[in-house]
């Protein structure tokens, strides 16, 4: 047996011990009474203390079962537990998941809530931390929320209010959830921090205690020990319909046309029908019904499948705006329901050529759905003020012909030959007679470009930071990069065209096109206004210290600052729907911020979770208590010590 | 007229009828009974013995006049002719008038003078010699050597005149007792016998050849069962002494055993030494007592 708290209980028995004793003494005030003679009494009392050991006893029994019901009471307030399982003090790492699904309304309020109440619960049975435990070693605990991202919500500890604290104040996101950064925060922490706190015990590994409703997208990627984690599932409900995927975007060719469209998915057994709704800046423009088919269950050898309907809208739309696509048929998950889309007003690309003369890059650029193209010199181009140039905005893209620049304006870039200096790409060493040996054909830029044939004399050797995107690559070097540096888009082609057979190549101009597309619509508008949930909200282009506003989807207004690089970064994007940002002096700028997770969508909790190599089940009962509270027990041994003494009291009354 | 106010004192003791009952009353002694024939000595109320006992042979010497003569003419031998005497009775009551007897509900003292009250009223009645002692500590009043019912408003004033207060001193009032009677009769103690230094060694020097002695136990009833609660402290109202007790079963059950074998010790004590042992109630009536117990054994016919 394990007292959770102690103190209190001495506390208290220090004061109410003496007092019962005092109020036992000071009772025994006799009322006098005139008897012929006390002889006999005195007789009597005296056989009743020789003859009579238990007498002896009975006349203390009132005392005694007082004693009783305090020692009772006060046991209760030191909060006794019944440890099933001890060993020294655990170290346990509580994993709340705080994904989209958590949010799911099938157990009330929300799963995530039901997940902090069972979280609470255990923190509450744990051993508490105090100087008189009879070991010293408390159980510590440290609490981690995590969706994409972890956060340590709070740090070892055996605090058990500021766990309580910290638990409640966990919000919910709307993230997909992913275990492995959680299970690797917790690792670093237990490491370091918890064999110090637990005193040599260090090589034992914290438990891992996940509140989830087990729908993770990494699973496969997370390693546990055995029993490591313990999982216990939130949740009850599968039934949702969701919006697992939505895209607008403009005609290259006709600007004005706007192809929306969108995936419905239905996780549910039945087949449903829904309304779903299209409107543009919060005017409705169409409301279709669709009936969504129900999922395929899970067989030996089929995975679950959702039923899926797909949606197409045509409309034309010659400014900018906000769509969103919702379905309106209520569920228990409403994250899901919406989706948005950024749409910028139309408009047709103006590109500078910066070349010495490449009759073949100028001409595939004819051929491509811009409003105008301007040629240029390299000694031309360098001689523009950068400063100005990024302040107009006059090109849209920069086509750079085997030039390296003095300096680089903020703008989208498409490169020929050596990269510039100043975005991390180095060239150290020129190769020759490359092939493509791969290529990404699912990228935009490289779609329906077959780069088989290509073959380059001379090229450039490109050494990539972390984050650059390699598209094709030659066997000894990338040949072809895409990178975000400074504000701006650097779509990189490690050789010069004239050195290569690609102009002969009918990819080339399919490569042109994909690339001004690209560029002009996906990097330099679209792709900037979408983010999925937590993907931080940045612009570009803002002088600096300027402040911004953001207004979450919520209705609150968070500010931000720009950092002297102009670059404003707001990662608070937890929940999905439209953020506005806005700063003195320019138009509002709007951001959306989708779910579009089909994972997370599928709210049906998980029995098993199987990790790699691990499969994990839910616990049977919603907490697992490793210590039982005797404190119920107790008070009721209390008020039984109280009744008897009641009884005691008036039978030896009634004598 | 000093008579009728001495008179209406009595009747506060004894109610007239009562009275009237007792006058029929002869107060006995037995070992007068047993032993004391005419013949065997000199009878001072020769003339007055009418009562036949027995004949025995004519030795020489013997007083001619108790020769029965009928015999002599049926069986030609003396034979005497014996009676009982009627023996000149000395009744000495001793009333326990100490503060123990004030208590009880109803009080033991008054319970004890008219049991007095009525037993001196019988040997008045009958011309036997009276001598009534209230004693506390030592003899505290004494009416003496009364004879006729003319004592009859002075024993009655006396009675009630005196307050049951004080001390017990039972030994000392014995000794008083034993050195100032004479002759012989009969010594009734009339008391609750709670005397803390004992009664043995007192009751020892009544107990004579020529005395006969009853010893009456009066107790009240809330002695006999008491009906006591909680937690007390008991005081005794006589030596201030205190006993604090916590009621219980156990404990009453304890008193009542005590007070069993007090009372079964005295009797003991008493049959013992051919004394007559009578225990008394204060709740009953006086007159059940008188008219009833103790004719049955005997001290009054």
């Amino acid at each position: 047996m394990e007292f959770l708290t102690p103190l209190i209980g001495l506390y208290a028995a220090a004061a109410a011990v003496p007092v019962l004793l005092l109020l036992y003494f000071l009772k025994l005030k006799r009322r006098e009474m005139l008897v012929s003679s006390t002889l006999l009494w005195k007789r009597a009392v005296q056989d009743l203390q020789v003859n009579a050991p238990f007498q002896k006893l009975r006349r203390n029994l009132l005392l005694m079962l007082q004693l009783l019901a305090l020692a009772a009471i006060l046991l209760a307030l030191a909060g006794p537990v019944l440890a099933l399982r001890r060993g020294p003090g655990q170290r346990y790492v509580l994993l709340i998941d705080r994904s989209a699904s958590m949010n799911a309304t099938d157990v009330r309020p929300t799963r995530l809530d039901v997940a902090k109440k069972q979280a609470k619960a255990f923190i509450e049975t744990m051993l508490g931390g105090s100087a008189l435990s009879w070991r010293d070693q408390s159980d510590h605990a440290m609490v981690i929320a995590f969706d994409q991202r972890a956060g340590v919500v709070c740090s070892f500890t055996s605090d058990k209010r500021q766990l309580m604290t910290r638990i409640d104040a966990i919000e919910p996101g709307d993230g997909a959830s992913r275990l492995g950064e959680a299970v690797t925060v917790a690792r670093a922490f237990a490491q370091s921090t918890g064999a110090e706190a637990a005193g040599g015990t260090g090589q034992k590994s914290a438990q891992l205690i996940l509140f989830s409703d087990g729908r993770i997208v990494d699973l496969a990627d997370v390693v546990v020990g055995a029993d490591e984690l313990v999982f216990h599932r939130i949740g009850e409900a599968a039934n949702n319909v969701g919006i697992t995927a939505m895209n607008a975007r403009r005609s290259y060719e006709r600007p004005e046309e706007v192809e929306v469209f969108a995936s419905i998915e239905n996780f549910g057994t039945e087949p449903v029908t829904r309304d779903v709704q299209l409107s543009i800046s919060g005017n409705v423009h169409a409301v279709r019904s669709v009936t969504v088919p129900a999922c395929e269950k899970e067989t030996a050898d089929r995975p679950f499948r959702p039923g899926q309907t797909t949606l197409n809208w045509s409309l034309s739309h010659g400014e900018a705006g906000v769509l969103e696509v919702r379905q309106l048929g209520a569920d228990a998950l409403s994250c899901d329901d919406a989706a948005w889309s950024v749409l910028d007003p139309p408009k047709r690309l103006s590109v500078l050529l910066v070349t010495q003369g490449n009759p073949v890059l100028e001409s595939a650029l004819k051929a491509c759905p811009i409003s105008t193209l301007d040629p240029c010199t390299p000694a031309g181009f360098d001689a523009l003020d950068p400063a100005a140039f990024a302040a107009r905005q006059q090109y849209d893209v920069v086509v750079l012909d085997n030039h390296v620049p003095a300096h680089l304006p903020p703008c989208r870039y498409l490169i020929f030959g050596a990269p510039p200096a100043g975005i991390d790409v180095n060239s150290p060493r020129e190769l020759e007679n490359q092939l493509v040996v791969d290529w990404r054909a699912q990228h935009p830029v490289l779609q329906y470009v077959n780069l088989t044939n290509l073959f380059a004399t001379r090229s450039h050797g490109l050494e990539l930071p972390r984050d650059a995107e390699v598209l094709a690559e030659f066997n000894e070097s990338p040949a072809v990069a895409l990178l975000h540096r400074r504000g701006g888009t650097f779509l990189l082609v490690g050789f010069d065209v004239l050195q290569s057979n690609w102009p002969f190549e009918p990819s080339f101009v399919l490569f042109c096109y994909n690339a001004m597309s690209y560029l002009g619509a996906e990097a330099g508008g679209q792709r900037q206004r979408e983010r999925v949930v937590g993907e931080p909200i940045t612009v570009e282009n803002a002088s600096a210290d300027a402040t911004f506003t953001v207004t979450c989807p919520g209705g609150a207004k968070i500010g931000a600052k720009a950092d002297p690089g102009g670059t404003v970064r707001f990662p608070g994007t937890h929940r999905v729907g439209v953020y506005a940002v806005e700063t003195a002096g320019q138009p509002r700028q709007f951001f959306a911020v989708n779910l579009l997770e089909s994972q997370e969508s599928r709210i049906e909790p998980q029995e098993k979770i199987e990790l790699s190599g691990v499969a994990v089940s839910a616990q049977e009962q919603g907490v697992q208590r490793a210590n039982v509270p005797l404190w119920p027990l107790l008070t009721l041994a209390a008020l039984l010590f109280v009744c008897i003494e009641w009884l005691a009291y008036t039978l030896k009354i009634r004598i | 007229m000093p008579t009728t106010r001495t008179t209406r004192k009595l009747s506060e003791l004894l109610d007239p009828k009562f009275m009237a009952r007792l006058d029929s009353l002869d107060l006995l002694s037995r070992k007068i009974l047993q032993g004391k024939l005419q013949g065997e000595r000199r009878s001072k109320r020769r003339g007055r013995s009418v009562e036949f006992a027995d004949h025995r042979p004519y030795v020489v010497g013997d007083d001619l006049r108790f020769v029965d003569w009928n015999v002599y003419g049926r069986l030609e031998q003396l034979f005497l002719k014996l009676f009982l005497e009627e023996q000149d009775l000395t009744v000495h009551i001793l009333v326990d008038a100490s503060a123990s007897m004030s208590v009880g509900e109803p009080a033991k003292g008054l319970f004890a003078k008219r049991l007095a009250a009525a037993l001196g009223y019988v040997t008045l009645a009958d011309n036997n010699r009276l001598t009534i002692s209230l004693f506390g500590d030592g003899i505290r009043a004494q009416l003496p050597n009364m004879r006729g019912r003319n004592y009859l408003p002075q024993m009655a004033e006396m009675l009630l005149a005196t307050e049951c207060d004080g001390l017990s001193d039972f030994e000392k009032a014995c000794r008083d007792v034993e050195t100032g009677r004479i002759g012989s009769g009969v010594t009734i103690v009339i008391s609750d016998f709670f005397f803390k230094r004992g009664y043995e060694s007192a009751l020892r020097r009544l107990i004579g050849a020529r005395y006969d002695l009853y010893v009456i136990q009066i107790l009240s009833p809330q002695e006999i069962s008491p009906e006591l609660s909680g937690d007390l402290r008991l005081l005794d109202i006589e030596d201030a002494d205190a006993a604090e007790i916590t009621v219980s079963s156990a404990l009453i059950k304890y008193y009542k055993c005590n007070l069993a074998a007090y009372c079964d010790e005295l009797r003991n004590f008493c049959t013992n030494r051919g004394a007559v042992y009578v225990q008394a109630n204060s709740a009953d009536s006086v007159e059940t007592l008188v008219l009833n117990y103790l004719r049955r054994i005997q001290l009054l016919r």
